[in-house]
């Protein structure tokens, strides 16, 4: 018996050491990524092209953009034999999506396709050539649809490497009309920023917050700033900013810092501890004038109960900006090594038809990049915001939203702004902005 | 699996009565078996380190490989200048990131900041800790409820304190600047978390709220721990109560000060989540701190090389909170 209990307790010890030696192996073998795909544990996804699986990692997981994602999943999964493998990386604009896509792409391990912005921010992606061209794989006649800017956004390196599915815009202010009203403002004779600065101080005097803001992330300002430069000084400046050549700009840049700080003496009390959200709640409620942010905002007034728009809130390009439209876009790409080249083709093509991009952008609030996508589906300020793009002259990309700068000066600007919304020295901001290039 | 481990169990008991000798047993005078202590490799073999190896062996093997070999490898990329989706050139290494972070603003900035929130916040925390857990000490009633409502905070996640405490802060609605202006204090209202020079320290207030409780049950432990005999013999000797827990029972909670101030400043380096969430991966140069500028320098900016730099910087600031109390708790022979 003695002897017996002894065998039994070296047989539990050797299994201790095999199961601990065999779960060592498992996890220092280097597995090839299509091998995880069959066995189906690839960061829990099967995406292995024969069972027709695509997998999507996208940060669209709230409301609109949620309702919005999946009408493109369910169109996409009825025109094709494929199925979709949503893989959420949620987070607001993308804020947790970097860090699962890259370390992904760096193991090569990528997934089916992904969400991310068109322009610069792709190239942190062609520049290690992680992106397929999927120019090729649009629909026959697409390309014809969408705007020259819009494609050259898609192709930063020349191919066309993404496709584009929804523009939002950045440049709009939006206003509560009756508060309007009472401060005595006329919208239409807000024609430049400096006199949107006194628009801001006529509402202050009536007794409102002339403009909502969040300054608690530095995007708010950063945003704000971009679309005074804009409206001061013209797309081609900023583009020549965009473009590096922040040292010629200096005068302009401090102009437009200058112009903003004026701006943070109208915004409401509570900016720095709350969300563009909270902050835009104010127009709706009627304590504020004017809020500026690109068109999701309006998804809020949309949502309010008796708050319709034209008669309660409206809104007009921002000042100086009129023939402009400043885009923020997402897009999908198709991933080097991919694991579902078949079913990601078919994805892409399917983003660049009409079908897809008319179920899309209703819900998500903002407009197809194609042309010709008939209106009849999208509420009035949608279709307003359709035909100021095809009678925009300028399409031009902000930094705010990853498409204008490389990802690593874009996070140093912002850093910039973090410290102008701190001290508001529009002196030293632009030579920290200068400094970054 | 096609592995019989019986079969490989009769393999290792043939090997261990080979190692001894002939195979036969020779008596002891005490009535055990002997065996041959000849061999270096015997010896070596009936040695309690081996023969425990299937315990001691794959924990060590994970650990190493997971913990203390991520970390090497994090120092390795830190030598290198990798940065964007590329694979790492490991055959030039230099300490160039390093020498950059003195140059850094944004560095220099974290760094600081980090260090106030490490000292600031574990100095509070014990401080509040204490005098809760000496409160609590009094044989009061409803203690155990007391005791749960100072510790609960800690069961709450960054995120949800985080959001609850910014909409606390709001300057116009926030319940802190309500509550302040209610009791005739309306000079001290502002913009906490709006304004760079009190933000720092409206983040370190809302920590200690959240872990001030876990300071108090360390303290209580520590004061349950000490005999009554002390406190009878302070008061027989006339000690006013103040002076009683100055002398004699709080020098003997130090063990329960060193290891409540380890687990504290672990915590607080990695106050990521709290700071993350209310100003996302850029919070200014006012509210940084070193985790969140490697999250930004690594996955914003894809310097990998730098973040990793930052993340070294950090692993040696939690080593030097930690290795003294090691240090220490091995010399008492505790370890």
């Amino acid at each position: 018996m003695a002897n017996n209990r002894l065998v039994t307790r070296r047989q539990y010890l050797l299994s201790t050491g095999a199961v601990g030696t065999a779960v060592l192996a498992g996890c220092a073998e280097d597995e090839d990524p299509d091998e995880i795909d069959d066995e189906g544990n690839g960061n829990g996804n099967g995406n292995g092209d024969d069972d027709g699986d695509l997998e999507v990692v996208h940060w669209w997981t709230a409301g609109g953009e949620e309702e919005a994602f999946e009408s493109l999943v369910d169109g996409f999964e009825s025109e094709t034999e494929y199925t979709v493998e949503s893989n959420p990386a949620p987070g607001g604009a993308g804020a947790a999506i970097d860090a699962e896509v890259q370390t992904r792409v760096l193991d090569e391990d990528p997934p089916g396709t992904f969400q991310i912005w068109p322009g610069e921010a792709l190239r942190t992606y062609t520049d290690a050539d992680a992106l397929e061209p999927v120019g090729d794989l649009w629909e026959d006649g697409a390309e014809e649809e969408y705007l020259d800017s819009v494609l050259e956004v898609s192709s930063p390196e020349g191919d066309v490497v993404a496709v584009p599915i929804n523009i939002h815009r950045l440049n709009n202010v939006f206003y509560n009309v009756e508060v309007l009203e009472d401060a005595g403002v006329d919208p239409e004779g807000v024609d430049s920023p400096e006199a949107f600065l006194e628009a801001l101080e006529a509402a202050d005097d009536a007794g409102y917050v002339g403009l909502t803001q969040q300054t608690q992330e530095p995007w708010g300002v950063l945003q704000l700033w971009e679309v005074v430069f804009t409206g001061q000084h013209g797309v081609d400046a900023f583009q020549q900013f965009l473009d590096g050549e922040a040292a010629e700009l200096e005068a302009e840049i401090e102009e437009s810092l200058s112009l903003v700080e004026e701006t943070s003496e109208y915004y409401n009390e509570d900016a720095g501890t709350v969300s563009w959200d909270e902050a835009n709640a104010d127009v709706i409620t009627g304590d504020a004038a004017f809020h500026h942010n690109g068109d999701w905002a309006a998804g809020e007034y949309q949502g309010a109960d008796d708050f319709e728009y034209e008669d309660d809130w409206d809104y007009m390009a921002f000042p100086g900006t009129e023939d402009v439209y400043t885009m923020v876009m997402d897009s999908f790409v198709m991933p080097a090594n991919n694991p579902s080249p078949d079913a990601t083709e078919a994805w892409i093509e399917y983003c660049s038809t009409v079908d897809a991009q008319e179920r899309f952008n209703p819900p998500k609030g903002s407009i197809p990049p194609r042309t010709d996508v008939p209106t009849d589906e999208f509420p009035p300020f949608l279709q307003d915001q359709m035909d100021d793009f095809e009678g925009s002259d300028e399409q031009v990309t902000s930094i705010s939203h990853g498409s204008g700068l490389e990802p690593g000066q874009a996070s140093e600007v912002e850093e910039a702004f973090a410290v102008f919304t701190d001290n508001w020295d529009p002196e030293e901001t632009t030579e920290d902005l200068i400094g970054i290039f | 699996m096609g592995f019989d481990i019986r079969r490989l169990l009769d393999r290792i008991r043939r090997g261990r009565t080979d190692g001894s000798g002939d195979g036969e047993r020779t008596l002891r005078t005490d009535g055990g078996t002997t065996s041959s202590r000849g061999s270096k490799v015997s010896r070596l073999r009936h040695s309690d380190a081996v023969q425990a190896l299937p315990f001691w062996l794959p924990p060590a093997l994970l650990v190493g490989l997971f913990v203390y070999g991520a970390v090497s490898w994090n120092l390795l990329i830190s030598l290198t200048d990798w940065s964007g989706l590329v694979q790492p050139d490991y055959t030039s290494l230099s300490l160039e990131m390093y020498r950059q972070m003195p140059d850094d603003p944004s560095f220099i900035a974290a760094f600081r900041n980090t260090v106030v929130l490490l000292v600031a916040f574990t100095v509070v925390s014990l401080a509040i800790g204490l005098v809760l857990a000496i409160l609590i000490d009094q044989n009061i009633r409803f203690e155990n409820t007391f005791r749960t409502i100072y510790l609960l905070p800690m069961a709450l996640s960054f995120v949800v304190t985080a959001i609850f405490w910014s909409w606390m802060y709001n300057p116009s609605t926030g319940t802190i600047n309500v509550f302040l202006s209610t009791i005739g204090l309306d000079f001290l209202t502002m913009d906490w978390i709006g304004n760079p020079t009190t933000r720092l320290a409206a983040i370190i207030f809302a920590l200690t709220w959240q872990f001030s409780g876990y300071a108090m049950v360390v303290y209580l432990a520590g004061l349950r721990a000490i005999p009554d005999a002390h406190y009878e013999a302070a008061k027989v000797d006339g000690a006013s109560s103040l002076r009683m827990y100055r002398r004699v029972i709080v020098p003997q909670l130090s063990a329960s000060t060193t290891s409540a101030a380890v687990v504290l400043m672990v915590f607080a380096l990695k106050a990521f989540d709290f700071i993350f969430v209310m100003f996302g991966d850029t919070p200014g140069r006012s509210a940084d701190i070193l985790a969140v500028m490697m999250f930004r320098v690594a996955f914003s900016r894809t310097e990998w090389a730098y973040g990793a730099a930052v993340a070294t910087v950090l692993f040696l600031m939690a080593l030097s909170v930690v290795a003294p109390y090691l240090y220490m708790q091995y010399k008492r022979g505790d370890l």
